[in-house]
């Protein structure tokens, strides 16, 4: 297999090395250059991460051959602040606090040096369409087209330059300010290293064998056709775990790889670690697994039937969590009201999407410290149940919280750290997982699903006299945080309404999908679409305003939640006033005034699935001339 | 994830066949590669290996681009970006400029060739609607005993399925031909989850001639693509409109006339009133970028379709 000699100018400096063929720019970059500031956060040229400029032209790294590259002029982020000092753009993005998480921003600076460059007049929406390959899971965007207008205006003369420098701390006053983000810097200049980004020597590169089946005994795994190739210096599997297997934020269900049987498609059976991340591929693919297929389970109604699989023994109703909430009698409530409503509601699995994909970094240090670094959510939580897993005392496991590129909740799971942990002490040298985005998507948590029934009774004034609710939600194969996220979904799920009757039920179970698991709202959102939901409804059939049917129920300063909580002060009057301004909402039930509004064509706001901002720029120049 | 054991980057047609011939059956072409990577995938192909992939993107007779008052000739390698850095070829093919700004993102663009789109044969190809309304056709060579031959096909005929052309075992496609089509209004109607990066449920090529006065269709050219395993010419509603005066209700009329032709696999009825919308939408605009007099497009029907 002939490699590639290959020769590029990259960042101003001659490089000539020989390349895998079937290396990706992006690969070459980050593996052999070791120029990490631009990031993998899809592999298939859906995020932008790994944008970077060959020839001037901004390009996808991740979709280019390497090949491709030969003899190119190529620019990485870390091009861009060579001299030290942040270019113009870069100090906007400091200045407009354009970064988040900041794993997006590196390719979002340079797709917004090319926009400017392509065009250094652009307006927001030409903007807007220029950015439109790169993707930011955090900021909203709005604060990242804020700071590319700031650095186009601030080039073209229209601001100061002073307009992008510090503010001084104004002494000390902090609430109600914009305040600079300090790790700014380091992410707009992609200089921040996440947990794919960072390297040991001697280092050893980790993959998984997930389980292609949604359930199923595992008769038999067999390593050794695995372990003899070359380059593979481990192989683990559940037999590796030497003390007390099992995790989870509730209960610790959840074995680090699948023990005695699979429960979801995606489940980790087996890891390899191995000098480099093919030859690990290719052991994983020599790891024979013969499992016996089990009838599995995919709704949760079907789930709580008598008779069904049993995912867990310690659960033989497969129900992992239910939280009843009774405040008053809602049947006298019913009674009482002048309108009954009951709907169903449903809401889907969400994956968090966020732009870094798991990776993480685990190594046994010279006092035989189990030392994984990893974008972890919950370290300390962590910590404790690997050292019980691990069989090992607390003083000799460490976990080092890596910048989270994004995490929503979605990376409070130990979902890897433990074969991270298993593997560096099996080979006694650094390990390094970096999760594939379609790895990502299938094997960590998603956000519940849910099916509510809901009942509602409200006076002919809109006051609400009775609420009562039920929730099914599918939590996966494993419990990971369903318990919490019942519980959340439970006690907001009257919302912050003052009702005399309450009557609430959210049961979370167990099935074979994707684990559910904490997504930011943490349940709040499935029961309060209902919730809210549900007012609109009414407030049409009461012929009220939607803010006015908010309002006459609202909780004020000194109420007691349903949960018999105090509230000291509520502030939801504020943001109803708030809300009904910003969106200008025209007063009225909500079917008062038929199916359309008539305010489409006005200048700031655009029609629907348009695009074309720079033709309309060009043809506004074109007058001009 | 695709592995190969050479990446080869011939600078020559010649090259090109000769690495093919000693290839046979362990190759695969790339041009920019943009649909190759993202298939080798978790969840479509896996993980892929081809010994040979024979990169053709810089073979010169397949950049080069040229357009008369008469004809256009693309080469097959060229990215959808010089539609738009092109203002010559903008001219000649007055809808692609639109198409390319909806094709992937800026970037993607510059590395997406039109030759690989064909070949790609998406049922929802951003490209080929305007091509086959352009009357393209594929100019494909295969080299035999030493001797490269050449042949052509209509783009609509050379197109069969999804994923399905009558590209032949050892053949390459070198360039496209197609119409000049200067002076006409152009206009690309497309629709998918997003705006940048999506792939089209529907997408819609109008190209629009007027009479010198602009109230009247002198030729008119459909495509679509998105709504069926193939792009279509929409030749009635062409005949129904060529000569006649620009006219909200027959307007109306012709926008109806492809609403029967939905027969996606899914969202066939979503998709059906997308049609009818881009249909007004698209003439509508081509109209007015060809010239339209602003008393035979009113206003009020620009605004409500704009
Ligand atoms: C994120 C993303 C967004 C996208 N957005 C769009 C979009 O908006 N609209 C759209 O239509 N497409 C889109 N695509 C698909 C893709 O970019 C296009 O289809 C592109 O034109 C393919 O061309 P290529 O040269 O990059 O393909 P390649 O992967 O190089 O080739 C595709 C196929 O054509 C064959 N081939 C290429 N050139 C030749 C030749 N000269 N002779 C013979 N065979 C050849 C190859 O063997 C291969 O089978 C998108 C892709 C991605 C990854
Ligand atoms: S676009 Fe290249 S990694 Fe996502
Ligand atoms: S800041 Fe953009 S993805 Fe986090």
């Amino acid at each position: 297999m002939p490699d590639l000699q290959f020769q590029a100018t990259v960042n101003g400096r001659k490089v000539a090395r020989s390349a895998k063929p079937h290396q990706r720019l992006l690969d070459f970059l980050r593996d052999d250059l070791q120029l990490t500031g631009n990031k993998e956060g899809c592999g298939a040229g859906e995020c932008g991460t790994c944008s970077v400029f060959v020839d001037g032209v901004l390009m996808k790294s991740c979709l280019m051959p390497v090949a491709k590259a030969q003899g190119a002029q190529i620019e990485t982020i870390e091009a861009l602040a060579r001299t030290g000092e942040l270019s113009v753009l870069q100090k906007a993005f400091y200045k407009a606090g354009a970064s988040q998480c900041g794993y997006c921003i590196p390719g979002m600076v340079m797709a917004a040096t090319a926009a400017i460059r392509a065009n250094p007049f652009a307006g927001r929406e030409e903007i807007k369409e220029r950015l439109g390959g790169n993707i930011c899971r955090c900021t909203g965007y709005q604060k990242i087209f804020d700071a590319v207008e700031m650095a186009r205006d601030v080039q073209n003369g229209k601001l100061p330059a002073s307009a992008l420098s510090e503010i001084e701390a104004e002494q000390g006053d902090f609430i109600g300010r914009n305040v600079r983000r300090i790790d700014a810097p380091s992410k707009v200049s992609g200089a921040l290293k996440y947990a794919g980004d960072m390297t040991m020597p001697h280092m050893l590169h980790v993959q998984v064998l997930r389980s292609p089946h949604a359930h199923a005994r595992i008769v038999s795994i067999d390593t050794s056709a695995a372990e003899k190739l070359e380059g593979v210096e481990g192989v683990i599997s559940s037999a590796d775990v030497p003390g007390e297997d099992g995790f989870g934020v509730f209960v610790n269900d959840q074995p680090i790889m699948a023990r005695g049987k699979v429960r979801y498609v995606g489940e980790a059976i087996a890891a390899v670690a191995a000098e480099d991340a093919l030859t690990a591929m290719r052991a994983v693919e020599k790891i024979k697994v013969v499992y016996e297929q089990l009838p599995a389970i995919f709704d949760p109604d079907d789930a709580m039937h008598d008779g069904v699989p049993v995912l867990h023994d310690y659960a033989p109703d497969n129900v992992t969590k239910h939280i009843p909430i009774r405040v008053g009698d809602v049947e006298k409530g019913f009674a009482e009201s002048d309108l009954v409503l009951e709907e169903t509601y449903a809401t889907q699995a969400i994956e968090h999407a966020y732009l870094e994909p798991e990776a993480g970094l685990a190594y046994v240090d010279p006092d035989g410290v189990v030392t994984v670094v990893s974008p972890s959510q919950n370290i300390t939580h962590h910590r404790h149940m690997l050292a019980r897993i691990i069989a090992k005392p607390i003083a000799k496991v460490r976990f080092i919280m890596s910048p989270v590129g994004g995490g929503f909740g979605g990376k409070e799971d130990m979902i890897y750290q433990g074969m991270l942990a298993l593997l560096a002490m099996k080979t006694r040298r650094p390990v390094r997982l970096v999760f594939t985005r379609e790895e990502s998507i299938i094997s960590t948590a998603k956000r519940h699903p849910s099916r509510t029934t809901l009942r509602m009774g409200l006076m002919r004034d809109g006051r609400i006299r009775a609420l009562e609710m039920k929730m099914i939600s599918d939590g996966g194969a494993y419990g990971l945080s369903t318990e919490g996220v019942m519980r959340k979904a439970a006690i907001l799920a009257a919302g912050p309404y003052v009702i005399p009757n309450v009557k609430i039920d959210t049961i979370g179970v167990y099935t074979n999908n994707t684990p559910s698991g904490a997504f930011r709202s943490f349940g709040a959102l499935q029961t309060e679409f209902a919730t809210e939901s549900m007012l609109d409804v009414a407030a049409e059939r009461l012929g009220l305003d939607p803010f006015e049917i908010r309002r006459v129920n609202a909780m004020r300063d000194g109420a007691t939640t349903h949960t018999k909580q105090k509230l000291g002060s509520v502030s939801l009057m504020r943001a109803l006033d708030a809300a009904e301004k910003a969106s200008a909402w025209e007063k009225g039930a909500p079917n008062s005034r038929g199916g359309n509004r008539n305010d489409l064509n006005r200048d700031d706001v655009r029609p629907p699935v348009s695009l074309g901002a720079r033709f309309e720029t060009a043809d506004k120049q074109e007058a001009a001339e | 994830m695709l592995t190969c054991d050479e990446y080869l980057t011939p600078r020559t047609l010649d090259e090109a066949f000769a690495a093919m011939a000693t290839h046979r059956g362990r190759y695969r072409v790339v041009a920019g590669a943009t649909d190759t990577l993202p298939w080798a995938r978790q969840g479509r192909a896996g993980d892929v290996n081809i010994p040979v992939l024979i990169d053709v993107s810089k073979i010169p007779e397949m950049n080069e681009r040229g357009a008369n008052d008469r004809r256009v000739r693309l080469g097959a390698a060229m990215p959808f970006q010089r539609f738009l850095d092109d203002a010559n070829l903008g001219r000649a093919m007055p809808c692609m400029p639109r198409c390319a700004v909806w094709f992937a993102d800026d970037q993607i663009r510059a590395q997406a060739t039109i030759g690989g789109n064909i070949i790609n044969a998406s049922p929802a190809a951003d490209g080929t609607p305007c091509l086959i309304a352009h009357d393209a056709s594929v100019e494909l060579a295969v080299a035999r005993g030493g001797k490269i031959s050449r042949r052509k096909v209509a783009l609509d005929k050379f197109i069969l399925g999804p994923s399905k052309t009558a590209l032949e075992d050892g053949e390459l496609l070198i360039a496209i031909e197609c119409d000049a089509l200067p002076g006409y209004g152009g206009s690309f109607e497309k629709v998918g989850h997003r705006r940048s990066l999506v792939i089209s449920l529907v997408c819609l090529a109008v190209l629009v001639k007027l009479d010198a006065a602009g109230k009247k269709f002198e030729d008119v050219r459909l495509a679509i693509a998105g709504i069926g395993p193939v792009p279509q010419r929409l030749t009635q509603v062409e005949k129904f409109l060529r000569g006649t005066p620009i006219d909200a209700e027959r307007l109306a009329q012709a926008a109806d006339m492809p609403v029967e032709l939905v027969a996606s696999r899914t969202r066939q009825d979503y998709r059906r009133d997308v049609v009818r919308g881009f249909m007004m939408r698209g003439l509508i605009n081509a109209a007015r970028r060809a010239g339209a007099d602003a008393q035979a497009l009113t206003g009020e029907l620009e605004a409500a379709y704009a």
